[in-house]
């Protein structure tokens, strides 16, 4: 039997899972990142949403909600990408990205844009209340308490920098993690140390990113898990990149939507 | 000190590649990070609402520092001082040299002063015909390694280990090689006891000025502070127009943040709050003390977007934590301060072109925004500072390209749809039935020190429309 719980009915809806409650609507982001390097998480992310009950709609024109141009200076083209974004993703009850890093873009940063459009502001500021990181809205909106993956082995986890310490990311993706059947979570030294991706960083300082990069990979290594598992698919690519080179061809990088879902990419990197 | 900062690049592939840098950088980091942990964890209050308590009291100078500042004037004119101000790094120089002068003296010491750093101040002096001997363990030594510029705000010399040290010492000092942190230390107290001595003029930092009494506080491990301000005749207080506190009770609220966020101790072993001149009961203390007040570039901070930055209490916390700074150390930074504060800092005092790669240097993970005792949002300051490069033109142009083209796409879907399932194409080929990518020639810096692994084929879009159609 699924759990689902509906913010404004407050009751546990286990048996009548839509009570007399109308469908969550929830608009995916699926990220940039998720879109071209890895659906998998973004399939991942919709099989858990919809195990928790909700509708998930994904916004076709999505394409990418500007961080790289925020973080890059280039304020025009943040502001240019986060007023499509406001105006594809504005229609539903909430909307959730498989990215810690995304979600924060979007709920810190959005409203701070527009200084002299208060219109785009207030429209700014709604979308942000309403907008979540995959693991955070299934642990503390929809309050989950099953999740449809397995997983025999054991995962180390990885704090990502902006979900961790702009949106308080932590116990969220460990909790959902116990949840997952046959899954054993070994925590790595220093989980919260930045891995050295950074967005455009990781290529312009291409040799300080991988050096941080390896000593995360140390870290990560240490746990002795089967699989490093984050949720940002940005970082997890700087680590299994460094992973790989650094000889390293068994432990598995995995995104925690991946793991939650039961979605696993082939160990040969193809979707499953 | 002139500014390398255009350097970054080369200077941290330096120090990436040396090995012996490397540990030391490790080292460093472990002492840090875990002294500072264990402080914060110990402290009997809340340490975040110690935090806030730092922030406002900074926020209080700042948003009328001139007020401030004539207070402090006023009350340390009072007290016998002299206060002078120094628009830049030159009138640090003309002042101390002209006091120097005045007081007939030919050997100074100086405690820790970042300042003069900033004005290049011992070779200043050295030209003047004045010998300038720094008396901080960390600065001794890098005056000794050649001038070497420091590397860290409070371990001047953090990135040398012990043997390097040894070595220097037996070097200069011309006696036994000595291995042991003690008999290193004893050896630099008697060579320098010498010139506590002999010197006539006394040049410290200061961490703080607190307005309501015209008094500077040191804040030292090492005691020489005292030994530079008490024993010559003359004290020179060097320090900038933005370390005044109100009040003596606003200062003890500091005093909590600063040692729990530099070093972990609950309080330094030495805080020295020196007001005015010897009066006729005291003790000791110099006859003649002066106050050089330094813009230099901070008063151009006030009422702008950067003002925050003005907080800053130099505790070093955000290089500490840096994973940046962890990773190629302070040198890299190219001027006088390093890390997360030192690419602000370098930036605005010394020009943001002559700056370009420091605010790009960071991940932006705000390690150093959490751990900062005065809540300095660095990373969004550095993000600013990103912007203003923009808007002045000051990027590459084929960065500038990359991201227009980019971000041309990223506003026109069915562009980008093609666009990204052709690119994803163009990785996969690349990858030729491998998870990786060994070499990617759009992104040479990112598979230069680790992989690229290969997306998995198609773009989420294309599945997911082909899913929804075979619904359908
Ligand atoms: S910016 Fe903050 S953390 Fe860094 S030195 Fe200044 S006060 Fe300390």
């Amino acid at each position: 039997m699924r759990s689902f719980r509906h913010p404004v009915c407050f009751l546990h809806c286990g048996i009548l899972p839509f009570h007399n409650a109308k469908l969550m609507r929830v608009a995916l982001f699926v990220t940039c990142l998720v879109d071209l390097m890895r659906p998998s998480v973004g399939f991942a992310a919709i099989r858990l949403l919809e195990a928790a009950g909700c509708e998930v709609v994904v916004p076709e024109t999505q394409t990418c909600c500007g961080q790289p141009a925020f973080n890059s200076g280039d304020r025009r083209a943040a502001l240019a990408l986060a007023k499509k974004t406001i105006a594809e993703c504005e229609g539903f009850d909430y909307v959730v990205a498989p990215s810690g890093s995304c979600a924060d873009q979007i709920r810190s940063e959005y409203p701070g844009l527009f200084v002299d459009e208060p219109e785009w502001r207030r429209r700014a500021k709604a979308l942000a209340a309403r907008t979540w990181e995959l693991t955070s809205f299934l642990a503390d909106v929809l309050k989950v308490d099953t999740v449809p993956g397995e997983f025999a082995g054991s995962v180390t986890y990885h704090d990502s920098c902006t979900g961790l310490r702009s949106l308080g990311i932590k116990q969220q993706p460990r909790r959902l993690l116990g949840l997952v059947a046959g899954l054993k979570l070994k925590e790595m030294p220093e989980s919260e140390a930045c891995c050295g991706f950074g967005g455009t960083f990781a290529v312009k300082f291409g040799d300080i990113s991988a050096a941080i990069a390896e000593k995360k990979c140390i870290n990560a290594q240490a746990a002795q898990a089967g699989a490093v598992v984050g949720g940002d698919l940005g970082c997890l690519l700087n680590i299994e990149g460094k992973l790989r080179r650094m000889g390293d061809e068994t432990t598995r990088v995995l995104h925690v939507a991946e793991v939650l879902a039961g979605v696993l990419p082939n160990p040969d990197g193809k979707a499953g | 000190m002139r500014s390398q900062a255009m350097f970054f690049q080369r200077r941290a592939g330096e120090a990436l590649a040396d090995p012996r840098l490397q540990k030391n950088f490790a080292g460093l980091k472990d002492k840090f990070v875990g002294m500072r942990a264990r402080a914060v964890a110990n402290y009997e209050n809340d340490f975040e609402e110690l935090r806030d308590a730092g922030q406002a009291i900074r926020d209080r100078v700042i948003d009328n520092l001139d007020v401030w500042l004539e207070l402090f004037e006023e009350k340390a004119t009072a007290r016998g001082a002299t206060v002078l101000w120094a628009r830049d790094g030159s009138e640090i120089c003309e002042h101390v040299i002209a006091i120097a002068q005045r007081h007939g003296v030919t050997k100074v010491t100086k405690s820790k002063s970042m300042l003069s750093e900033e004005a290049q101040l011992n070779a200043a002096l050295a030209a003047a015909g004045i010998q300038p001997v720094e008396t901080d363990l960390g600065e001794y030594i890098l005056q000794i390694a050649d001038n070497e510029p420091p590397s860290h705000i409070i371990a001047p010399a953090a990135h040398k280990n012990l043997d390097e040290v040894a070595d220097l010492f037996a070097a200069t000092h011309q006696q036994p090689r000595k291995t042991e942190i003690p008999a290193l230390t004893r050896e630099a107290r008697e060579v320098l006891r010498e010139h506590f001595l002999s010197a006539d003029m006394g040049i410290s930092g200061g961490n703080f000025l607190i307005a309501e009494t015209g008094s500077v506080v040191l804040v030292t491990n090492e005691g020489n502070g005292r030994m530079v301000t008490t024993l010559p005749k003359v004290h020179v207080v060097i320090t900038g127009i933005e370390k005044i506190v109100p009040t003596l009770a606003d200062f003890a609220t500091l005093m909590r943040l600063l040692p729990r966020s530099a070093t972990g101790q609950e309080i330094s072993n030495y805080v020295s709050v020196c007001t005015g001149t010897k009066g006729e009961a005291d003790a000791d203390g110099p006859e003649h003390t002066y106050f050089v007040l330094v813009d230099n570039g901070r008063a151009g901070l006030v009422g702008s977007e950067f003002q925050a930055m003005l907080r800053c209490i130099r505790c070093g916390a955000c290089m500490n934590h840096c994973p940046v700074y962890q990773t190629v150390g302070g040198h890299a930074y190219g001027w006088v301060y390093p890390g997360p504060m030192g690419a602000v800092l370098t930036s605005l005092y010394t020009g943001i072109e002559n700056a370009l790669d420091l605010p790009h240097a960071s991940t932006l993970c705000n390690q150093c925004g959490v751990v900062c005792p005065v809540k300095i949002p660095l990373p969004e300051l550095l993000r600013k500072l990103r912007e203003r490069q923009t808007e002045r033109g000051l990027r590459p142009w084929s960065e500038r390209l990359a991201l227009s083209v980019w971000s041309r796409l990223a506003q026109r879907p069915a562009l980008y749809a093609l666009a990204t399932k052709l690119g994803v194409r163009y990785l996969n080929w690349l990858a030729s039935g491998r998870d990786r990518i060994a070499v990617l020639g759009v992104a040479p810096g990112w598979t230069a020190g680790r992989d690229f692994p290969a997306p998995q084929g198609r773009t989420f879009k294309e599945l997911y429309s082909s899913r929804q159609e075979q619904k359908a």
